[in-house]
């Protein structure tokens, strides 16, 4: 529907649009912030922010490349790899956890605590690579296996698709789902109901930084290289692409499906500018008009 | 005599339910015009609309026979209507003053509003509301009877014509709501005209001038009090004839199931009292003298310096609501809007909210098993409600308390702690309130039974705690009790403490 919405802007580079190959690639593009949009969508219905996704998502480029890079004859590729994800993976998910541990435990805002993380995680991640990028290079090494298998279309389209699936079935079908929302709804009414609020919310964090990770493998293998740097402004395209989606930042209402028509709302506005060939900066301005033109009809939509 | 604000035909619907189908409405200046019916009658809606914080599907309205339609209250404000909520919507992080002063377009003043102005401003409306406070004080730190009345100064000051009052007294103990009562006077000699919107009878008998009755979110009449009694206003309202429900029946008491000594905290001091099974322990006390503390203690969310609780002879230490319901103990809490509910919720989510562990052992959600549950425990509640998926936002306050109940009925606690379960909620609301309590004492629960009317409190309970300057001042036993003397010991200073000198 967009497609045909945006169709006079996308003139010269319909016909390219419309091919097979330029729509997945457009999903391909999305399924990084789309995967981090998905986590983010959890925290922002439970009334919180995760500010700290794009430096959890560097330091994970970071550990994946460190690792696979370590020794250059290794016998088993397969586990080499293993160990490499489950590192980066690993770091993630308790960065997230520590976020989540400190926001629930010493009732710190979500804000200022993700703020402190996304400034020392990003540290961490500059100060393990001593501030420079790790190339996996394009040889016939682990390190280029496991780039050539995880830049597969298939790979990272995939991921982006199980875990879409797997997260709007926590969100709809499961008491964890539940409570998520409760919480974001009314807290103080979720204690009174005896919910386990901390709980949740420790557990809503590290899923968020979970996610980061995962998204930080698939950036590493996109790019060839662990990059200390990357993922600058990403938490802030995420929170984007989940307002499009109806999330509210103030909690309780929100969708995963509703996010990923976010994600693909940018993706596709993105592709056409990019097909016309017009300025990235002109993009950016698109972008912002989009997100408040949005959201404003949403609201409208919402109050009768 | 011409109106001074007349309505009709005024329609309001929300999703599928119809909050008000044929408002009509006329008000005289100089009369108290009380506003009443059943929950869900469409009083609310109707005081919103007139005081532009609702907008209406249909209908008009005329302010000395021109039609007018308001933007929002504040364009409603500039044609002299003004309307002080049921739910107060002060803010507490300002001053008493800043609450007067904020949004009101009489108050002029450049960018830099001095402390000086603005007290100077509202001092005449907090002097004509009876409120007596430093100005300076934060509205948060106001009792709910003083905060009331800031609001009320509040509405004042923008020198309405037109004053509407959305159930004033629910939250207020007998000496708050005379003190009101007197300012409501004064106002009408002076020549305002007051829409007055509540559920109890004895107060609208004795201040109205004239009897609005809605029902089903249609006006049935109105009627002037003079020549009309209690039986037919209820008869319209219901449209059905009042049935006196004869006082409780004290049923046999059973075990003691909870027992509490020297219960401590920053709120209360050395209460002690025994539960038995199948007994409602009433519990009186004008606002502030512990009553919400009480079940704060109770259910672990206040912290307790020093006292124990025992339930079934072990002692119990819960540090959250959680761990107390964990134990056996549930609370329905005073304010259901802020502590209870989740109003973008289905009425489903909310009425499992407290048992989802218990239902869902694995964490799937299993719809039928939760329809199952809940269906029988709504019906018996008689709720009314378009769909199990239906928000509870949409539903009036007295079905939102039902769901709210419904929640702690499937919860089956031995010990319930109800806040206030009646306020601001309708007659017929009232007695299927009443009937629980009832149902769940025969069934052997300890219920604790909070509330600002004292005859529902002698009808329902089986004893007494009144509580005063959070300590215990007596416990008696309700079928003896008078209201005079529970009035007393919640208000005296008793002779036998001539020491206590609590500034309050």
């Amino acid at each position: 529907m967009l497609a045909v919405i945006f169709s006079p802007v996308a003139s010269d580079g319909s016909r390219i649009f419309l091919e097979l190959g330029n729509l997945s690639d457009i999903l391909r593009q999305v399924s990084i912030i789309g995967i981090i949009a998905l986590a983010m969508t959890f925290v922002i219905l439970t009334g919180g922010i995760d500010l700290s996704v794009g430096s959890i998502l560097a330091l994970s480029t970071s550990l994946t490349a460190m690792w696979l890079v370590r020794s250059s004859n290794v016998a088993d590729y397969g586990a080499h790899i293993a160990a490499a994800i489950a590192l980066a993976l690993a770091a993630s998910a308790a960065a997230g956890l520590i976020n989540g541990v400190v926001i629930a435990s010493l009732e710190i805002q979500p804000f200022v605590v993700t703020l402190a993380s996304m400034i020392g995680v990003r540290g961490l991640a500059k100060w393990l690579t001593s501030n420079a990028n790790i190339d996996i290079g394009f040889g016939r090494d682990v390190a280029a296996s496991f780039a050539e298998t995880f830049r597969n279309k298939s790979i990272v389209i995939g991921s982006y698709a199980a875990l879409s699936a797997l997260l709007w079935f926590v969100l709809s079908r499961t008491v964890f789902g539940r409570h998520v929302r409760a919480i974001g709804d009314n807290e103080r009414a979720g204690r009174y109901a005896g919910l386990p609020i901390r709980r949740v919310k420790i557990w809503v964090y590290a899923l968020c930084g979970l996610s980061a990770g995962v998204a930080g493998v698939l950036y590493a293998a996109e790019n060839h290289q662990g990059n200390p740097n990357a993922g600058v402004g990403y938490e802030l395209d995420a929170i984007a692409a989940a307002v499009i989606g109806g999330t509210s930042l103030a909690g309780g209402a929100g969708s995963i499906p509703g996010t990923i028509v976010g994600t693909l709302t940018i993706g596709v506005l993105t592709n056409m500018l990019r097909l016309n060939n017009i300025d990235s900066n002109v993009e950016m301005m698109v972008k912002a008009v989009i997100i408040i033109l949005a959201v404003a009809v949403q609201r409208r939509s919402s109050n009768d | 005599m011409r109106p001074i604000l007349f309505a009709e035909n005024l329609r309001k619907h929300y999703g599928g339910v119809h909050a008000l189908r044929n408002g009509c409405f006329d008000l005289r200046a100089g009369e108290i015009h009380a506003l009443i019916g059943e929950n869900g009658a469409g009083k609310s809606t109707l005081a919103r609309i007139i005081a532009g914080a609702t907008r209406p599907d249909g209908g008009r309205i005329l302010i000395d026979g021109q039609e007018v339609s308001f933007a929002g209250p504040v364009d409603a404000q500039r044609r002299g209507v003004a309307i002080v909520f049921q739910e107060l919507d002060l803010f507490p992080h300002l001053s008493v003053a800043e609450n007067v002063v904020i949004g009101n377009a009489r108050f002029r003043s450049g960018p830099f509003a001095g402390a000086r102005a603005m007290e100077a401003f509202c001092g005449p409306y907090l002097q004509l509301s009876g409120l007596s406070v430093n100005p300076r004080r934060l509205a948060g730190d106001l009792s709910v009877a003083q905060s009331q009345l800031l609001a009320l100064a509040r509405a004042l000051s923008m020198e309405p014509r037109v004053l509407l009052m959305d159930e004033p007294t629910s939250a207020l103990f007998d000496d708050a709501a005379e003190h009101l009562f007197a300012v409501i006077g004064g106002l009408k000699s002076r020549g305002m005209a007051i829409v007055y919107v509540s559920h109890k009878m004895e107060e609208i008998f004795r201040i109205s001038d004239r009897i609005t009755v809605l029902r089903d979110g249609a006006t049935i009449g109105t009627s002037a009090t003079a020549e009309t009694n209690l039986n037919e206003i209820v008869a319209m309202m219901a449209g059905r004839s009042l049935e006196e429900v004869a006082r409780h029946a004290a049923t046999t008491r059973g075990a003691v199931v909870l027992s509490v000594s020297g219960l401590t905290t920053a709120k209360l001091t050395d209460v002690s009292f025994d539960l038995h099974r199948g007994e409602v322990l009433g519990v009186a006390g004008l606002v502030g003298a512990g009553r919400t503390e009480l079940g704060k203690a109770l259910f672990g969310i206040d912290r307790l310096s020093a006292g124990t609780i025992r339930l079934n002879g072990g002692v119990i230490r819960p540090r959250s609501p959680r761990q107390a319901i964990a134990a056996g103990i549930g609370l329905v809490p005073e304010d259901r809007k802020g502590e209870g509910l989740m109003m973008r919720m289905s009425v489903l989510d909310n009425s499992v909210m407290a048992v989802q562990s218990r239902l869902h052992g694995s964490g799937l959600i299993r719809r039928q098993r939760e329809l199952d549950a809940v269906k029988p425990v709504l019906n018996g509640l008689s709720l009314r409600f378009g769909s199990y998926g239906s928000p509870v936002g949409n539903l009036s306050g007295g079905n939102q308390q039902k769901v709210l109940l419904a929640r702690w009925l499937l919860a089956d606690p031995q010990v319930l702690f109800l806040d206030d379960p009646t306020r601001g909620i309708d007659i017929g609301a009232k007695q299927d309130v009443y009937r629980i309590i009832r149902e769940l004492a025969a069934m052997g629960k300890g219920i604790i039974f909070v509330s600002s009317e004292l005859p529902e409190l002698l009808r329902c309970s089986d004893r007494i705690l009144v509580m005063k300057d959070g300590r215990v001042a007596a416990i008696v036993d309700a079928s003896g009790a008078s209201q005079e003397a529970i009035i007393a010991a919640a208000t005296l200073v008793r002779p036998t403490a001539p020491q206590d000198h609590d500034a309050r």
